[in-house]
């Protein structure tokens, strides 16, 4: 088994608002493998950005706060370094690249600028080779005439474009984990495929470890080896990507299959889709938090909140319902 | 760019025949016999003179008519010559400064100057720093101050504020002083001792390394460049803070901390030049205001500048000196806007390069 380079433990997330405490993350615990590619899912608001965010420690405070958990990077808890720590490891070690391309590069800065700023700090490097560095890995994303447009300004880019000059840059120092929130959700179809495919080669050049953050399972399937399923700020399943297509065990997954029009149903599977609303965060969970629209529940759901737990092989989901049978576990 | 600056620049035309027409429509409110008396010290004895004095004038001619006789002036058929015709730069004789408005704008002009300059750089660089300083600490202490001070400075009166500092700094401890300067110092101007340069005061006296001459002069501004960065302090507080706010917010300053930046950069190199651009604009109106003349600051200070002499006029019912003196700030409001416009190109380069 490969190194584990990043291990989530426990991590809760908290943002103080006027109409009380959101608990946007509220226990979950990840565990990157060296080169692997994990898919974050769950549909949106679920705390998927918060959480990742959480680990680098990018969350706005006030109002966020990180009220528990661990994040050991190569043995390092991220969540106890100091500031100056911290920032060797943003952009260097560990790397982001966000949901918006058109709003997440400095409009009024040029993209040469914009790109070399973190080669600067993290690489040790002149301007002047931090200049032919970002020509080279812009061309590598597959930008035309990349000495020219590093002049250029974020606006002067269209957004598939601007994606791609956000990917060069989170690559630019070459980090071992790339976090990746949402990258194609505002691009256009074609343009999402294409994103992915530079993603995968990419991986293969440079064997970055990755997580792929998406609400979209499909997009998941095609690029991770194993997927976190998140629902209402909790991990509810997690499995690698072959066992999670075969074996869907939680209600809430199911209902994220039956909602996939590129997946071929089995007969047996009755088609379902997810009803009611994503759960308002503003609690302290106690009952299991999809309780209020799963067709499955029963008294024990309202009670206790089911733990994630290893149902086999590299699969963990938690549920208090065998929903291959029907009955309790 | 320069194509941005030419399509700028020939706008400017159009706006100052908007500006004259608006300004010369509003006298038009007045009905002719009204209009008269604005030409005579003493109001005419019988309806006669008034009549005469309709005619002369052309005060019932159609609105185009009379508009144009005001741009151009009228040619006196007996001697031939132009009469008026602010085309020609005569705007008439002001009444309450005795002489003509173009050489009370000559002479008051560089005064308001000589005070806008010493105030445009407290008032942006203590309101932008102020206002940076409370978004960055949003509802610590230094926040709450900014706030309750840009409150307390919003609603504060000027003229009781002027007087206050007038009480206190010039009346009870008589460091510095109202006017522009001390007899001395207009006797060595007269005297020609003090060469203009500039007829900026404190430049002249800089050029001329009369260092006692630029204290007396900065002792006769300190009073109204305090009244003046006080107003304007609490609305550039106001702003930045705001601006700054909403800029922290955007995403681009995730992705500048992600990269790794230490805080300060990500606030000084990513945050602040995109919040400073609503920030430009409003600077560009301060200073504006500023150019304009301060009526309420340079008339408590008795600070003779274009403010105080639209002041006098205004409460002369002078309104020879009045539109003079507004067509004069509202080419100085076009031109400042001009201005604004190219710096905020100059910045943003998504106006830059549009
Ligand atoms: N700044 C904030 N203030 C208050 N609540 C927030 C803030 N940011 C995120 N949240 C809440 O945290 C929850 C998780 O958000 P997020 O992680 O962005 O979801 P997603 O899974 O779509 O990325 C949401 O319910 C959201 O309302
Ligand atoms: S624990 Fe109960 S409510 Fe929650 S998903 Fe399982 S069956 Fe549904
Ligand atoms: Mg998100």
């Amino acid at each position: 088994m490969a190194e584990k380079i990043l291990d989530v433990q426990g991590l809760e997330t908290q943002f103080k608002t006027p109409d009380g405490i959101v608990h946007a993350v509220n226990g979950v615990s990840i565990t990157l493998d060296e080169g692997e590619t994990l898919g974050l899912v769950g549909e949106s608001g679920c705390g998927k950005s918060v959480s990742m965010l959480s680990i680098l420690r990018l969350i706005q405070s006030p109002p966020g706060q990180i009220v528990a958990g661990k994040a050991f990077f190569k043995g390092k808890d991220l969540l106890a370094m100091s500031n100056e720590e911290i920032r060797q490891v943003r952009g260097g070690q560990i790397s982001m690249i966000f949901q918006d391309p058109m709003t997440s590069l400095n409009p009024v800065m040029n993209i040469g600028k914009q790109m070399a700023e973190p080669m600067l700090l993290h690489l040790g490097i002149t301007p002047k080779e931090a200049r032919e560095r970002s020509i080279k890995l812009l061309e590598s994303v597959g930008i035309p005439r990349a000495g020219e447009r590093l002049k250029d300004y974020p606006h002067q880019y269209s957004g598939g474009m601007r994606q791609r000059v956000m990917i060069a840059m989170a690559l630019s120092c070459n980090p071992q984990i790339l976090i990746a929130d949402e990258p194609t959700t505002a691009l256009d179809v074609t343009i999402q495929a294409q994103i992915v495919d530079l993603v995968i080669r990419l991986r293969q050049e440079l064997g970055m470890a990755i997580i792929w953050i998406t609400h979209d399972l499909g997009v998941a399937a095609s690029i991770a080896n194993r997927i976190a399923v998140m629902y209402g700020g909790f991990i509810i399943e997690e499995a690698s990507v072959r066992e999670l297509y075969a074996h869907p065990t939680h209600p809430y997954t199911l209902g994220l299959l039956n909602s996939l029009p590129q997946i071929q149903r089995k007969g047996r599977q009755r088609l379902y889709s997810i009803e009611g609303m994503p759960p308002i965060l503003l609690q302290t969970p106690r009952a299991c938090p999809f309780a209020p629209r799963c067709r499955w529940v029963r008294e024990k759901c309202w009670q206790q909140n089911p733990m994630l737990e290893s149902i086999g092989d590299n699969h963990k989901v938690a549920c208090w319902v065998d929903t291959t049978t029907g009955s309790e576990r | 760019m320069t194509n941005y600056i030419i399509r700028r620049l020939l706008l400017v035309p159009v706006l100052l025949i908007g500006v004259t027409l608006i300004i010369f429509g509003m006298l038009q409110l007045l009905g002719p016999v009204e209009r008269s008396a604005l030409y005579v010290r003493d109001f005419p004895k019988n309806e006669k003179q008034i009549e005469g004095l309709i005619r002369k004038y052309g005060l019932d001619k159609s609105f185009f008519e009379q508009y144009w006789r005001w741009l151009n002036g009228v040619i006196d058929p007996g001697s031939g010559e132009r009469q008026g015709g602010i085309l020609y730069g005569d705007f008439g004789y002001s009444r309450t400064a005795s002489q003509p408005v173009v050489d009370l704008v000559k002479e008051r002009f560089p005064n308001t100057v000589d005070l806008a300059l010493w105030t445009v750089y407290p008032m942006l660089s203590v309101g932008v720093w102020l206002g940076v300083k409370a978004a960055v600490n949003q509802n610590k202490f230094i926040d709450q101050a900014a706030r309750m001070y840009s409150i307390i400075g919003t609603s504060f009166p000027t003229f009781v504020f002027g007087l206050l500092i007038l009480m206190l700094l010039y009346a009870k401890l008589g460091w510095f002083m109202p006017g522009k300067m001390s007899d001395w110092v207009s006797k060595l101007i007269f005297s020609g001792q003090l060469k203009q340069y500039t007829h900026l005061l404190t430049i002249d006296a800089l050029l001329n390394l009369r260092f006692d001459v630029f204290w007396d002069a900065m002792r006769h501004m300190i009073m109204p460049i305090i009244t003046l960065s006080y107003i304007n302090w609490a609305t550039f507080v106001r702003v930045t803070r705001s601006s700054m706010l909403e800029t922290l917010r955007q995403d681009y300053v995730v992705t500048a901390r992600a990269k790794g930046l230490k805080e300060n950069d990500v606030i000084n190199k990513h945050a602040r030049p995109n919040a400073m651009l609503p920030v430009v604009t409003m600077a560009g109106g301060s200073i504006v205001g500023l150019l304009g003349g301060v009526v309420i600051t340079e008339t408590v200070f008795n600070y003779p500048g274009i403010g105080k002499a639209s002041a006098d006029a205004a409460a002369n019912l002078d309104v020879v000196t009045i539109l003079g003196l507004a067509i004069f700030s509202g080419t100085i409001l076009i031109l400042s806007n001009l201005i604004v416009d190219i710096v905020y190109a100059f910045i943003d380069p998504r106006v830059r390069l549009a």
